[in-house]
């Protein structure tokens, strides 16, 4: 089980994960929200679409993927909660759509 | 507008190195991904979320002096910048709060520190394991904490994250400690080189023996290691003069960093094989300065050196630029570098003892089992690679293409180090010999939503 040991409670916002209403520190990770959460599923695997988890927490596995507001591919570990974001464990898998890659000309 | 320098990374190396050259009256631009400056071993040192931050040690505390040094320097530094592209043209890409943006520089300055190194074992893919690295980070930035944690791996951060736990008086449910038992006697010929660092040495040891007197279960000499579990990790088993098992959620792998090239490979810069640190990094002269001229990189992100040194060497590189700049003489760089060149030479024999110490066992880097999963992204497996290694794909490229191993969205940073290290033990040839993947930018996933709110950088003058 993942738990804090935040000292002062920071100004709160609200955000939900997977439909569940949480509050949290404002400026905490999206990712350590979902975790504190007990929400430990980032996104699906590839092919399997077994339940994957956040890995490194540095931005370096992109095990941490989600949908923020409705944008897929968003890395949990390096974004950090505003007030009123809807997180969504991601569940793109090879039967679904890819994502887009891309590097303006 | 140009900036004289943009510096990719504001940890120890990045932030010595922007104070450097903002002093010479340089324009100076760093950019990092993190709300606030220190890299790793510093993050979050100046705005802890943990009412005892002295838990995390005296390094630690430390970091907040240079934070404040750097951020009263001159040097512009923005936070929250996801930097993606770095162009040999000087041309910088990066999206801070969603909004893709570019700057121009006359010299580049990569200072991305290091990962860990990818440990394949069985069952690694599991939600509930994670690195000891993460471990270290969800607390710095988060106060983020795992009850009854197994630690599994090998090397000092490993210990560094169990003793810091421990400080804070976090349950662990083991430490299990894969380091060879041989490697204690091979690496005794390095002590007494090592012992001219020997604050060092003595905060190593110091660690080790909290560690042993908390009563905490240790298991020393470890391999075969395997995480248990179907949906999500339930423990860890692994054989310590008979097989054992622990249990827990949470399964925290260490052994070793590595530098962080993704931004090297995509520029083409030329990279050489570390044998002794079991790594590639990017070559570099004395100076880091690539093959590139006019692109040089420093720290962790240029051969693992650990934090101390990453300041020197990114002083150091600060000065050759300054000469590349025309802002000071050879004669003026050398005279200002002497010191750091000194500090570098003194800690080398300290960084050969480590590397030795804790040089990874081959049965970590290298899958061991069929079945287990290399390539995370596309899921995969020792035997998919091997197939497509009989089927003659002999290099990474070639067996990336066949197998799709490294194509997923961490392009290839899991993947990368172990496929090279499976390929040069089928080929019996070095590391050096295989080579790596070749990248390509954009350093990350990017939807045509985010390139569409594209904007020059509308700060600091027009483009
Ligand atoms: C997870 C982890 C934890 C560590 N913890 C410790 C520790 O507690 N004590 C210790 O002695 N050593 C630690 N180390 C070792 C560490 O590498 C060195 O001690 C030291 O921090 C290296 O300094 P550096 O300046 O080279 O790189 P770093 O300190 O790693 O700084 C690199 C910076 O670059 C930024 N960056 C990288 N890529 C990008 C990009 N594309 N866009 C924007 N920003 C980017 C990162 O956010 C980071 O702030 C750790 C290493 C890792 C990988
Ligand atoms: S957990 Fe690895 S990228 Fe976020």
């Amino acid at each position: 089980m993942f738990s804090s040991l935040r000292s002062t409670p920071a100004k709160t916002v609200t955000v939900t994960v997977n439909s569940q209403s949480v509050a949290a520190p404002e400026g905490q990770t999206v990712w350590a929200t979902m975790a504190l959460a007990g929400q430990l599923t980032t996104r699906k695997a590839a092919l399997s679409g077994e339940d994957r988890s956040a890995f490194c927490a540095m931005g370096v596995c992109f095990e941490c993927l989600v949908q923020i507001d409705g944008t897929p591919n968003q890395q949990a570990c390096l974004r950090r909660v505003r007030d009123g974001m809807h997180i969504q464990t991601q569940d793109i898998t090879e039967t679904s759509k890819a994502p887009i890659q891309g590097i303006p000309e | 507008m140009t900036y004289d320098c943009v510096i990719v990374g504001a940890g120890p190396a990045g932030m010595s190195a922007a104070i450097e050259l903002a002093n010479a009256g340089a324009r100076v631009l760093v950019l990092d991904r993190a709300p606030r400056a220190g890299g790793q071993i510093f993050r979050s040192a100046a705005n802890s979320p943990l009412s005892d931050s002295g838990a995390l040690g005296t390094d630690y505390t430390a970091g907040s002096k240079l934070i404040e040094r750097f951020e009263a320097s001159n040097a512009e530094h923005l936070s929250e910048a996801d930097v993606w592209h770095v162009g040999e043209d000087g041309t910088v890409l990066y999206t801070q709060d969603g909004i893709p943006r570019t700057v121009q520089t006359r010299e580049i300055l990569l200072c991305p520190g290091a990962m860990e190194r990818p440990m394949p074992i069985p069952g690694w893919t599991l939600p509930g394991v994670m690195t000891a690295g993460a471990a270290q980070v969800m607390l710095k930035s988060d106060a983020m904490v795992a009850e009854r944690a197994i630690f599994a791996g090998s090397g000092p951060l490993l210990y560094l994250i169990v003793a810091q736990y421990l400080r804070l008086g976090v349950k662990v449910a083991a430490l299990v400690d894969t380091t060879p038992r041989r490697n204690y006697l091979t690496s005794l010929p390095k002590v007494p080189g090592a012992l001219r660092s020997w604050p060092m040495m003595f905060k190593g040891l110091g660690m080790m023996r909290e560690i042993a007197s908390s009563g905490i279960p240790v298991f020393k000499g470890a391999s075969n290691l395997r995480v248990l579990g179907q949906d999500m990790a339930t423990g860890l088993e692994f054989g310590c003069r008979e097989q054992q098992r622990v249990m827990s959620n949470h399964v925290f792998l260490h052994h070793g960093v590595i530098p962080h090239s993704n931004i090297s490979r995509s520029l083409g810069l030329s990279h050489i094989w570390n044998a002794a640190q079991h790594c590639w990094q990017v070559q570099t002269d004395a100076w880091g300065q690539s093959s590139v001229p006019h692109v040089s990189v420093a720290g962790d992100g240029a051969g693992i050196i650990g934090a101390d040194a990453a300041q020197s060497a990114g002083r150091l590189t600060a000065l050759n630029i300054l000469k590349r700049l025309g802002r000071l003489t050879p004669a003026e760089r050398d005279r200002k570098a002497s010191e750091d060149h000194a500090v570098l030479a003194k800690m080398a024999p300290f960084r050969a003892f480590i590397d030795q110490l804790y040089g990874p066992s081959k049965c970590l880097c290298l899958p061991q089992q069929a079945d287990t999963i290399v390539c995370r992204c596309e899921e995969r497996r020792l035997q998919d690679l091997k197939e497509g290694f009989e089927q003659g794909a002999r290099d990474p490229n070639a067996l990336k293409s066949l197998t799709r191993c490294g194509m997923g969205p961490c392009q290839g940073r899991q993947c990368g180090p172990i496929v090279s290290s499976l390929l040069a033990d089928w080929r019996q040839e070095p590391e050096a010999q295989v080579g790596y993947y070749r990248l390509r930018s954009p350093q990350r996933l990017l939807s045509l939503e985010e390139l569409s709110r594209f904007q020059s950088r509308p700060r600091g003058g027009a483009e």
